[in-house]
């Protein structure tokens, strides 16, 4: 069971996985996540996430330990069987952290076509979602362009929406934000603000502390050593400093009040108290 | 605060360093520059709508008479015939409403790349044959291993055999372009599947559709980035060296995307086929494309086999 009292809908137990010739990137990693949870998973850059991500999407599959997925194990086996490879493919979404390489079909259209018309399902209800889904995303007069005409932004509206027309009950999400501007990225979290209403299990990689309280209820941080060093809700994490400078989402900073010059753990957006001393 | 080391603080030049000279570029950055313009061209070669007989045919017709039609180009000897070719391949473009600037590489640049290359196709030296035009006067002799005629010379066989050649490749690219104008990309593929493609090649090809254009952006970035640090000529060596560097910083991001890629196929079920959204039906006027395109070609071969 999940911390939040949920059945968990992933659990991960003492996995272990590197990349072929290179050290683990991943170290003895345990956690569940519950239904309906929203999950942050955070840490410096190479501590792990993106891989965390896709070992949870049945993608990459692990050395050592195991992860599963209501109960069964994400395995090469299981995911290439049916019933259970396809209703894992529908109810897990993935939103990639680089929208090109997911978008690969030649127009919108066709890329919200392609999971649904994997499935097998009629085209008059691929057709049915598509339209729904393109007016909920805002992207309905996007229908016939290339994505590869489009903004970052546009991208990857349109990457979440190649998810939803699925209606996927979780969402992996691999640093939602990056490289958007302030409007696309207060949509987008709005947009999974409603999702999280309806009830879906967010999972998001990021590293990003001031996305944690639009994005999350509990944050699992992974360390530079690729291990988890604290699994609790957003506040307690943001509170504690020393984990946050420990694992390198938080840096030591000095700056100038006139002719004063003092230093502090540092972290932009979040607001946080911390004691220091002037001197001059 | 991080103390800067002093020669990052005053920016001087170290002692003894060479004169600036601008970086020597042009040529690759030009070139790299008009490859990425005719890319741009090319793919996505279609555009428009569906609406308009040849547009609305079944891929598979459009296929099975434009791949016919080619292989009957191929085999064409005359000038009249093949002139015949690309001038119909040219009226049905313009029938469809293809925009011209879409033909412009068949017209164009096919021509001028395939005239380059039968160059010495034109000369005696590779084509027996009546000297029309005398361009060298070796009297004799040889050149290593291989002996000199006496005069270097175009003659009308080599241009003849060249100006097939032009024309042959001419027709064909202008074929192959205007099927591509006229059909979706998906649906091509799908066709070429339904017709008994292999499924790997057929993945292929759309994944080179995709993209081609990204990783030329990709080469164009790297080139610029390159070129944003240039300060002088490092010579032939260095020169080759950052090429084969460059080769193979984009074979690594190459096979990156095509990783990333498969990743988020499967991602979102893949199957290993490609389904298509709003599958087009085999009516009654596929046969008739078929059949026109039938006798378009039984025409040209007639045309082609007359006596002079």
């Amino acid at each position: 069971m999940s911390e939040t009292g949920a059945s968990p809908v992933f659990e991960v137990e003492g996995v272990r996985f590197a990349y072929p010739g290179q050290p683990p990137c991943l170290d003895g990693v345990t956690f569940e996540v519950g239904r309906g949870e929203r999950l942050a998973l955070v840490g410096a850059n190479g501590s792990g996430k993106s891989t965390l991500l896709h070992l949870l999407d049945g993608l990459f599959f692990p050395e050592s330990g195991r992860v599963a997925y209501l109960g069964s194990d994400l395995t090469e086996r299981a995911l290439d069987s049916a019933p259970f490879g396809p209703l894992f493919r529908r109810e897990v979404g993935f939103l990639f952290q680089n929208s090109e390489a997911q978008l690969f079909c030649p127009t919108v259209e066709d890329e919200l076509a392609f999971g649904p018309l994997q499935m097998g399902w009629a085209e008059d209800e691929v057709l049915r979602r598509i339209e729904d889904t393109l007016a909920l995303l805002e992207i309905g007069k996007l229908q016939d362009r290339a994505p590869a005409a489009l903004s970052a932004g546009e991208r990857k509206r349109v990457a979440l929406a190649s998810l939803l027309v699925l209606a996927p009950s979780v969402l992996l999400l691999d640093e939602p934000t990056a490289g958007l501007d302030p409007r696309s990225q207060s949509l987008l979290l709005g947009i999974l603000e409603a999702l999280h209403g309806r009830g879906l299990t967010l999972v998001t990689a990021t590293h990003d502390l001031t996305l944690l309280p639009h994005l999350a209820d509990r944050v699992v941080v992974l360390s530079e050593e690729h291990r988890i060093v604290a699994d609790g809700p957003p506040e307690n994490v943001l509170a504690d400093t020393d984990l946050l400078l420990a694992v390198n989402l938080i840096h030591a900073h000095s700056h100038r009040h006139g002719r004063l010059v003092h230093s502090h753990p540092h972290q932009h957006v979040v607001a946080h108290d911390h004691g220091h001393e002037h001197e001059e | 605060m991080t103390a800067l080391p002093e020669w990052l603080r005053t920016g001087a030049d170290p002692e003894g360093a060479p004169p600036r000279r601008p970086p020597p570029h042009r040529l690759l950055r030009r070139t790299l520059a008009a490859l990425g313009r005719s890319l741009a061209l090319l793919v996505p070669a279609f555009e428009g709508t569906d609406s308009g007989p040849l547009r609305a045919a079944d891929p598979r017709a459009k296929l099975i008479a434009a791949v016919g039609l080619i292989v009957v180009a191929t085999s064409l000897r005359g000038a009249v015939p093949l002139a015949a070719c690309i001038a119909i391949t040219v009226g049905l473009a313009a029938g469809a409403k293809v925009a011209p600037r879409r033909l412009l590489p068949a017209l164009v640049a096919v021509p001028l790349a395939s005239a380059a290359l039968m160059l010495p196709a034109t000369l005696n030296l590779v084509s027996a044959g009546a000297p029309l035009l005398v361009l060298w006067r070796p009297a004799g002799g040889g050149l290593g291993p291989w002996r000199l005629p006496e005069v270097v010379a175009v003659t009308s066989e080599g241009l003849l055999v060249a100006g097939r050649m032009v024309l042959r490749t001419t027709a064909c690219a202008a074929l192959a372009l205007l099927l591509a104008a006229t059909t979706r990309p998906q649906r091509l593929l799908g066709g070429l599947r339904s017709l008994g493609v292999p499924q790997a090649f057929v993945l292929v090809l759309a994944m080179a559709e995709r993209y081609l254009a990204v990783l030329l952006r990709s080469a164009q970035e790297l080139h610029l980035a390159r070129l944003a640090r240039s300060v002088a000529p490092l010579g032939v060596r260095r020169e080759e060296a950052w090429a084969a560097a460059g080769m193979g910083a984009m074979f690594r991001r190459t096979r990156s995307l095509a990783d990333a890629v498969t990743l988020a196929m499967i991602s979102r079920g893949f199957s290993g086929e490609v389904r298509l959204l709003r599958p087009t039906r085999w009516r009654g006027r596929d046969w008739l494309l078929v059949g026109a395109a039938a006798a378009v070609a039984a025409a040209l071969l007639v045309l082609d086999r007359r006596p002079a």
